[in-house]
């Protein structure tokens, strides 16, 4: 089995040089309350899309973020790329801001199938080169808490693409799956993240889970949610 | 509490939302609560040597086994501040609804409430549409569903087969006030709450 690392670099002011694994960030904006470090999440990702609504919160929200400066200098200064989803959140004077800024507007209002956030997936794999996937991290701020529906189908997106690495983020907490297919190495930033962890065993009970480095590691015990 | 009536005293309305019991391991709450709860008669159950379980799960079992002077017969435990916050005590109360599944236990935020759905039942869900909706989901929480039946819904299941990393059920809206579930294994059911 092979090993995949995992590190919430991400969170950190700046991230160190030759740091392994060395990945490219996207970011994708869903429409609940920014968490106070997104402009740490936008400084670190080269691709920055909205979901529908999420415009909503980077025109609103980020400049309360940043209340010394003119509101308007922020929002050209966080100014998403894409914005993708059905459309039905977004304000229109949103819309039109960023459209005259050249962010690109996929509007995919026909489409009732998916969430927001599994089609600003879809966008970023059809995007990314083959050549760039494994090396690629999407950060999802905004992605729990709010409607309880919601976090589920966030949650839900992470096992649909269990191929892509994909961090959900809100202000408490970030999660991210670990595939069964692989051996994991967390590597703590303390300076930024824990103590407090978990694993949780979502969609199918585990028969057997291994850990180390935890105060309550796994070792061959059954671990479900019944 | 207080801030929900501010054009009464605090002091009052602290008098008047006096709970029957504070249970845990007590890290948490401030030494000037405890005393003044204490001091109004509240029982105070100190857990703190109790690590392997949740505050949640203790309040869970307290009711189920020690409340006394409470009929127990047709039980329903509301759970507030239950969603949100921490993940991982968010799933641990999660837990604490799969593993009391023969129990009422409703868990409750600002924007939605949730609970199981046992599987050893057909479920009547009346919807209370002044209260909540219309967003919805049926939620395959710790096992795949090989079939799950609903009626009432905008996107109704039929024998449909629900598991994370496939279908599951979330953005669906109530159609009709009667909702009926059937599945072969325990689902959350989660409605949003209307902003009132």
């Amino acid at each position: 089995m092979d090993l995949m690392h995992h590190s919430s670099t991400f969170l950190l002011p700046t991230i160190p040089l030759h740091h392994r694994p060395s990945l490219t960030y996207a970011l994708v904006v869903l429409n609940q309350t920014l968490p106070r470090f997104a402009p740490l999440l936008w400084k670190h990702a080269q691709l920055r899309l909205c979901a529908d609504g999420g415009a909503n919160r980077v025109f609103d929200e980020m400049p309360l973020l940043f209340p010394e400066e003119d509101a308007s200098d922020v929002r050209l200064r966080y100014k998403p790329d894409v914005i993708n989803g059905d459309m039905d959140s977004i304000r229109k004077e949103v819309l039109d801001f960023y459209r005259s800024l050249g962010t690109k507007i996929i509007d995919k209002s026909h489409d009732q199938d998916t969430t927001d956030l599994h089609k600003c997936i879809t966008y970023i794999w059809d995007f990314a080169p083959d050549a760039n996937k494994s090396s690629l991290c999407i950060l999802v701020a905004g992605a729990l808490g709010g409607r309880y529906d919601h976090e589920m189908g966030n949650l839900n997106v992470l096992y649909c693409f269990s191929s892509l690495r994909i961090v959900l983020l809100s202000d408490d907490s970030l999660i991210y799956l670990l595939p069964r297919t692989h051996h994991h190495e967390i590597h703590i930033q303390t300076s930024v993240e824990g103590p407090h962890c978990g694993l949780i065993p979502i969609g199918a009970p585990s028969r057997s889970s291994t850990t180390t480095g935890l105060r309550w590691n796994l070792s061959k015990y059954m671990s479900t949610l019944l | 509490m207080p801030l929900f009536f501010p054009q009464e005293g605090a002091s009052d309305v602290r008098r008047r939302y006096k709970p029957d019991v504070i249970k845990g391991d007590m890290d948490s709450i401030r030494r000037e609560v405890l005393e003044f709860y204490a001091s109004l008669g509240t029982e105070i159950v100190d857990k703190s040597h109790d690590q392997d379980t949740t505050d949640l799960h203790k309040c869970v079992t307290y009711i189920r086994d020690s409340a006394s002077g409470l009929d127990k017969s047709n039980l329903c435990i509301l759970v507030v501040g239950a969603l949100g916050g921490r993940f991982d005590h968010e799933m641990g109360n999660l837990n604490v609804i799969c593993r009391f599944s023969y129990m009422r236990i409703v868990l409750l935020s600002n924007d939605s409430l949730i609970h199981l759905l046992p599987r050893t039942y057909c479920h009547e869900i009346h919807i209370q549409t002044s209260v909540e909706g219309p967003h919805c989901g049926l939620i395959p929480i710790g096992t795949p569903s090989k079939s799950s039946t609903t009626t009432g819904l905008q996107w109704d299941l039929n024998n449909t087969a629900m598991e994370f990393g496939g279908l599951v059920s979330t953005s669906n809206i109530v159609k009709e006030e009667k909702v009926t579930v059937q599945s072969d294994c325990d689902l959350l059911w989660t409605i949003s709450i209307k902003k009132l």
